[in-house]
């Protein structure tokens, strides 16, 4: 077996830590991250070079990353060896971005066999690392990273102009290159009706919202990514400080909105959890947008402590595994929508059932 | 296409919204989705880094013979060129993108009042590349680089044995460099 899709597979073994582990705030806050955008000095951008620039970009930073040693375990992946459902597992895990499961030439990633910190090759930049780290620590995931590209900057000339910084191929990320992020999941905001408010008043702030699961208005599962969009002007210490400033109130009202949910709609709320867990625990035939939503109600009610025998940091895992194209390669076969429905149901009910037995 | 907002500037960037069932775009260019995104509900929350993204991709699907015409005929007489990559005022309007490091200094003038209107200040004040041994081990990359491009060529014209040699070159750089 090549070795790319070895490593997609090494990758399935794995537990995902930043999903698996324990973080600070991590009933709410489910995962830190941040990502730098880096390109090579004297070298066209990406979106301008021709399949051979690409190609030759690609192995010299391939090079600079053995050399520069940032990895414990590298697991080296060339895109277009593999198959696109590989490359969908690997979108899933959140290690490339969807721009890249299209067939892209000189497309490549290098990640820790962690999962906690990666670089991008040749996407929208040359350079686009990312580190992850479980539950809200964006300033230790900054840290991380920060030393991360010291090191890699030391083998690689990187594009910088003493005003603009580090020069990117889309100049709303010029500067720093920096985009921060923290994933929320607010449940009870969604269920007092509050969250368009917070959503709306966040933006005000500068900042990004958008759902984790389904494009535009549509959310699934109630996660929510917070970023910054400014890249100029401030350090990166700042956009950091900036932005946990208000992931910290954020976090505040979703603790409000449950403790109100508690006292004043009890039944409401147990009724919410107490369902979702019946059907996760016994359907047969189950959607994704079913399984989101009702993973998300579950997460909630273990968090409240309604359900001590199940673990948090499954029901985290199954947000990610129980994706279409994990679920094919576990069935390690082409599952067309309703078999996936299928397996999926049967996925999720060994799943719970495998941490009861554990309690 | 023109921007629905100043109706000077093409429109690049394409937003979908499904209301009451009912779908409905927008097409706005950089600069007004910039201004726009400060103020207007309804953009608020669009990262613009990913609309501009999105337009890369979508704009070959979306657009009709009509519409290329009108890219390609905008504005000849400002039609600005990068020596280095060759990105012209066009493209960056159509992608959003730019083509290389240089490319900030051709277009510097279109980028000023945009980057004020996207960002919290005009100048970085964030961290710096590192010092001398960056410039040398950049020095190594591109010599490697060089080589890599020299050897593809000489597969290409089927020189092995002056191929041979080469890749030992790159193999002993990239071991001892
Ligand atoms: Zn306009
Ligand atoms: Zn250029």
């Amino acid at each position: 077996m090549p070795e790319s899709e070895n490593n997609v597979e090494m990758l399935l073994s794995n537990k995902v830590s930043w999903l698996s582990d324990s973080g600070p705030e991590d009933d709410i806050a489910i995962s830190s991250r941040i990502r730098l955008a880096r390109n090579l000095e004297g070298i066209p951008f990406t979106i301008s070079a021709d399949p051979e620039r690409l190609a030759n970009t690609m192995s010299a930073i391939q090079v600079a990353i053995r050399k520069a040693g940032c990895f414990n375990l590298p697991l080296d992946f060339n895109l277009i060896k593999l198959k696109e459902l590989d490359r969908k597992v690997l979108l899933e895990r959140r290690l490339i971005s969807r721009e890249f499961v299209a067939e892209r030439y000189g497309a490549g990633i290098v990640v820790n066999r962690d999962e906690d910190i990666g670089i991008m090759i040749n996407e929208e930049d040359h350079i686009r690392i990312q580190a992850l780290k479980p539950g809200f620590q964006l300033r230790e995931v900054w840290e991380a990273i920060n030393a991360f590209d010291d090191n890699l900057g030391k083998e690689l000339p990187y594009a910088f102009d003493n005003d603009l910084g580090y020069l990117t191929s889309c100049p709303t990320n010029v500067g720093t290159g920096m985009r921060a992020s923290v994933m929320l999941h607010l449940p009870g905001l969604v269920l007092s009706g509050q969250i368009y408010a917070v959503t709306q008043g966040v933006s005000k702030l500068g900042l990004a919202v958008r759902g984790f699961f389904g494009e535009g208005t549509e959310n699934l599962g109630n996660l929510y990514q917070i970023s910054n969009q400014s890249t100029l002007g401030e350090s990166e210490e700042q956009i950091v400080d900036r932005l946990s400033t208000v992931i910290r109130q954020i976090i505040g009202h979703e603790k409000n909105a449950r403790q109100a949910l508690l006292e004043k709609k009890q039944e409401f709320l147990l009724n919410h959890v107490g369902r979702a867990y019946g059907i996760l625990r016994h359907a047969y035939i189950i959607s994704s947008e079913e399984t989101l939503n009702s993973l998300s109600a579950l997460r909630m009610g273990v968090d409240m402590g309604m359900f001590s025998s199940v673990d948090i940091h499954t029901v985290n895992e199954l947000f990610v595994i129980i994706q279409p194209a994990h679920l094919q390669k576990y069935a390690k076969k082409e599952l067309v929508s309703e078999e996936r429905d299928v397996f999926r149901a049967a996925l999720v009910r060994e799943k719970l059932r495998t941490i009861d037995k554990n309690a | 296409m023109l921007c629905k907002i100043c109706n000077k500037n093409p429109a690049t960037i394409h937003i979908q919204e499904i209301v009451n069932g009912e779908k409905k775009s927008l097409h706005i260019c950089a600069e007004c989705a910039a201004k726009k995104s400060q103020s207007d509900p309804v953009l608020q929350g669009f990262n613009l880094a990913e609309m501009l993204y999105n337009l890369s991709g979508q704009i070959d699907m979306t657009q009709d013979e009509e519409h290329k015409e009108e890219l390609s005929s905008a504005e000849p007489q400002n039609l600005l060129v990068c020596e280095d990559c060759g990105w012209d005022t066009a493209k960056f309007r159509k992608t959003g993108r730019l083509g290389c490091a240089k490319c900030y200094q051709v277009f510097r003038e279109i980028l000023t009042s945009a980057l004020k209107n996207m960002h919290r200040g005009a100048m970085h004040v964030g961290k710096r590349p590192g010092g001398e041994n960056n410039r040398e081990a950049g020095k190594l990359m591109l010599e490697i680089m060089n080589l890599q491009k020299e050897l593809d060529e000489l597969v290409q014209r089927e020189e092995y044995e002056k191929a041979a040699v080469v890749r030992d070159k790159i193999n002993a750089l990239k071991n001892n460099g």
